[in-house]
């Protein structure tokens, strides 16, 4: 799961080919093949730099890349159209962000029948065996490092924990994970006096402020925010300074990683911490596994961690972290 | 990096023959040369950030790079002007160019080791080599024809430099810095997996060095065995002696002695801007790795093209106030590349080289201006203070791993301030004993 908008535009299948120049002009070692990516959406900066990433490595790996993106977020229509056109054209593996975990999966079935490759990026489906492998980030640690950041960053500051949680939505296998691996971190469990109030903002930033909002009047004194991702943070945080709340005084923490969340809000320690993941490595090892199994190699099977990292401003000990220099460098969007 | 050429040069009459019969190719060669010491100069301001990611370490860490190079520069100025004195040019350029080879052939090792310290060693000896032969190019090409004809063939010959500057960007931003592993990717290395990235790294810097070795080796092949005795060496030699009591001179002489220290904050700053312009596009801007290098490379054409108009203008206002005017503006710059964390702020670092232009030959005329006869022993305390580009980056990148890389910015923004406190007292301060200021040397 990004954070990010869930307008979006319509399908935009089509020839984005990405041919490797250098490998034609130097006379290439392997044949070209054609493979397709499916995002969710072409609005989301997190699905753009994925995108961009894929066409690289494609021009690299001598791939003919076929790209399509969903409406929005939810757009499921568009991607079982675009699985169906890319197959049609000839592609041998396809690499899909599922916008729907479950309806996806028959048309990822109809592809896997005709001989094409599948492996989802960023997002499982389910059940998770409808695809080859997975390229994702491990949910459950990024929830997991902020959650240990914010344990000892409360220790350190000598706070009394009062957390405040905005969630994605019920029954989202990513937002899930994060919450738990971020409770695991902390060392508390649902239901524990430590958690003063959560909802669901289901990663838009207004929804976002809304509920923190409502959060600060049932109790002023939070002083911890767990944030499903980015743009939720930057909800919470209106909120925040709108009732008044020195940034000083509260914890607030994030998934994502975003050079919009790095730039403006971690550097200047409105975010504490954030963990950082890494959309590039999700279609540059996406695309390797699945062109070197079309052409013979083995194939990709399982989960497949791209990778996370917790950056801040303000480490603490006891928490691995990287600078936010690092997260500037690494960040995804512009 | 250039240094200081001698003393005042007569005008060329009419006609005055570029160099003497039969030393045109020679006097080609040495023209590579200038460009050759430019290129490696400059490639290393990218080595800082490189090898920051190769070996995973702080950033002043990867500013001992520079302190290598020219700690090397400053520990041979003197070793250099006694080989030349001793031996004479030829033999100066050749010790040189050899010490230079095998510090570029040292990278291979360094790169098979895998370990920073050689890499420094290799550094090291490679700028070693080059402060050789930089000290005994200048006058050797001073030696190379009339006297009359002098300037112009120094001129002529150091204009090299800075298209070797700019070629030694060129290198870096197109053969070594789109091609380093991601740092995204190896956020998922396994450590077999690192090491490997590490040494394919490496190997991306061992190319241009190796090149660099290689043409270092074809100049000195081709002097090697070539005749170049210069009928005007033996005066050149002669010239060079110290007068006695000069040192005292030139330290009772105001202008002169915060001139030196004037010069050392000049080539800090110079240094530490051009060292850190990469890593700030990077850290601060989020400029990826393989597009970073471009605004080092248009922070030297602005060096290049402003040195130009600088000239020009230095002919019409008083060179004490037109460094006054560039430093403060140099200062401006840095404090907008401190408070403006965006693309405005890399802007400012990329346009400190406009201020940085006209220093090192303004602060060299101001500093040697009315000398007498202890010039050229004031030259080259001078040229020593280039001592500034081997410690101060060390100062900043150490303030970056502390406060980030734009709060940085502090430690050359400070280095301006001083050269515009010299110019401020060469303004109000009377000279005792008179007299113009002395042609510059270049930078």
């Amino acid at each position: 799961m990004t954070g990010g908008h869930v307008s979006g535009r319509l399908v935009a299948l089509g020839g984005a080919v990405a041919l490797s120049l250098g490998a034609a002009a130097c006379g290439g070692g392997e044949d070209e093949i054609t493979l397709g990516l499916i995002t969710k959406q072409e609005q989301n900066p997190f699905f753009v730099t994925m995108r961009e990433v894929a066409e690289d490595t494609a021009g690299d790996n001598d791939v003919n890349l076929l790209t399509a993106a969903g409406k929005s977020d939810v757009d499921n229509a568009s991607q079982v159209a675009a699985l169906a056109d890319m197959t049609r054209e000839g592609a041998k593996g396809i690499m899909i962000v599922p916008a729907n975990s479950r309806a996806i999966v028959p048309a990822i079935e109809r592809a896997r029948d005709a001989g094409v490759i599948v492996v989802a990026l960023d997002t499982p489906t389910q059940p998770p065996s409808a695809v080859e492998a997975l390229y994702a980030t491990n949910n459950r640690r990024a929830g997991n490092l902020i959650g240990r950041y914010a344990k000892a960053k409360a220790e350190e500051d000598a706070v009394e924990p009062r957390i405040a949680m905005l969630d994605l939505a019920p029954g989202i296998s990513i937002g899930e994970l994060r919450h738990n691996g971020f409770l695991t971190g902390f060392g508390i469990q649902d239901g524990d006096p430590e958690i003063v109030g959560s909802a669901y903002a289901e990663g838009n930033e207004d929804k976002a402020r809304a509920a923190m909002e409502r959060l600060l009047d049932e109790d002023p004194g939070i002083n911890i925010v767990y944030t499903i991702n980015e743009p939720t943070a930057f909800g919470a945080i209106d909120a925040l300074e709108d009732a008044g709340r020195d940034e000083d005084d509260v914890i607030l923490i994030s998934v994502d990683g975003s050079c919009d969340a790095i730039k403006d809000a971690v550097r200047p320690g409105k975010i504490d911490a954030t963990s950082q993941q890494y959309p590039e490595n999700m279609a540059r090892e996406g695309l390797e596994a699945v062109a070197g199994a079309v052409r013979g190699g083995p194939s990709p099977s399982g989960f497949l961690d791209t990778g996370v990292e917790l950056i801040t401003s303000d480490p603490v000990e006891g928490v691995e972290s990287e600078d936010e220099a690092f997260g500037v460098r690494n960040c995804w969007g512009d | 990096m250039e240094a200081a050429a001698s003393a005042a040069q007569p005008e060329p009459r009419a006609k005055a023959r570029l160099v003497y019969p039969g030393l045109t190719i020679p006097f080609v060669l040495l023209i590579l040369c200038f460009a050759a010491w430019g290129a490696a100069a400059n490639l290393t301001d990218v080595l800082v950030g490189v090898f920051r990611t190769i070996f995973d370490m702080s950033n002043a860490q990867a500013a001992l790079v520079q302190f290598a190079y020219y700690g090397a520069y400053f520990t041979l100025a003197i070793p250099a002007a006694m080989i030349n004195r001793r031996f004479g040019y030829k033999v100066g350029v050749l010790t040189g160019l050899g010490l230079a080879s095998i510090g570029g052939l040292l990278f291979i090792p360094a790169s098979e080791i895998l370990v920073y310290g050689v890499f420094l060693i290799a550094l090291f000896v490679l700028a070693a080599g080059l402060s050789i032969l930089e000290t005994s190019a200048n006058p050797f090409v001073i030696a190379m024809g009339p006297e009359e004809s002098a300037t112009q063939r120094l001129n002529l010959a150091q204009a090299f430099n800075p298209v070797g500057a700019n070629i030694g960007v060129l290198l870096g931003a197109v053969l070594i810095l789109p091609q380093i592993t991601p740092e995204t990717a190896k956020v998922i290395m396994s450590p077999a997996e690192l090491d490997q990235s590490q040494e394919d790294d490496l190997a991306l810097v061992l190319g241009p060095y190796l090149g660099i070795a290689f043409v270092l080796i074809l100049i000195w092949l081709l002097i090697a065995f070539r005749k170049m005795s210069t009928p005007a060496e033996a005066s050149q030699e002669e010239e060079g002696e110290t007068r006695s009591g000069a040192l005292g001179r030139l330290w009772r002489n105001r202008h002169y002695r915060y001139g030196v220290a004037a010069q050392f904050f000049n080539v800090a700053a110079q240094v530490c801007a051009w060292t850190f312009t990469i890593l700030y596009a990077q850290d601060i801007v989020g400029v990826p790795a393989e597009d970073s290098g471009w605004y080092l490379q248009a922070s030297l054409i602005l060096f290049l093209v402003a040195r130009f108009v600088m000239t020009w203008l230095l002919g019409i206002f008083r060179p004490s106030r037109l460094l006054l005017v560039m430093a403060s503006l140099g200062v401006g710059l840095c404090l907008v590349a401190m408070f403006s964390l965006n693309m405005v702020g890399l802007i400012a670092v990329v346009c400190i080289s406009l201020s940085l232009s006209l220093m090192f030959p303004t602060i060299y005329g101001l500093a040697l201006q009315g000398l007498g006869e202890d010039t050229k022993f004031g030259a080259a305390g001078l040229v020593m203070a280039i001592l500034g580009g081997a410690i101060m980056p060390l100062i900043q990148g150490k303030i970056m791993d502390e406060a980030g890389a734009a709060f940085a910015f502090v430690v050359p923004g400070i280095c301006l301030a001083l050269v515009a406190a010299y110019a401020l007292f060469d303004l109000r301060t009377r000279r005792d004993g008179g007299g113009e200021p002395v042609a510059e040397g270049a930078h």
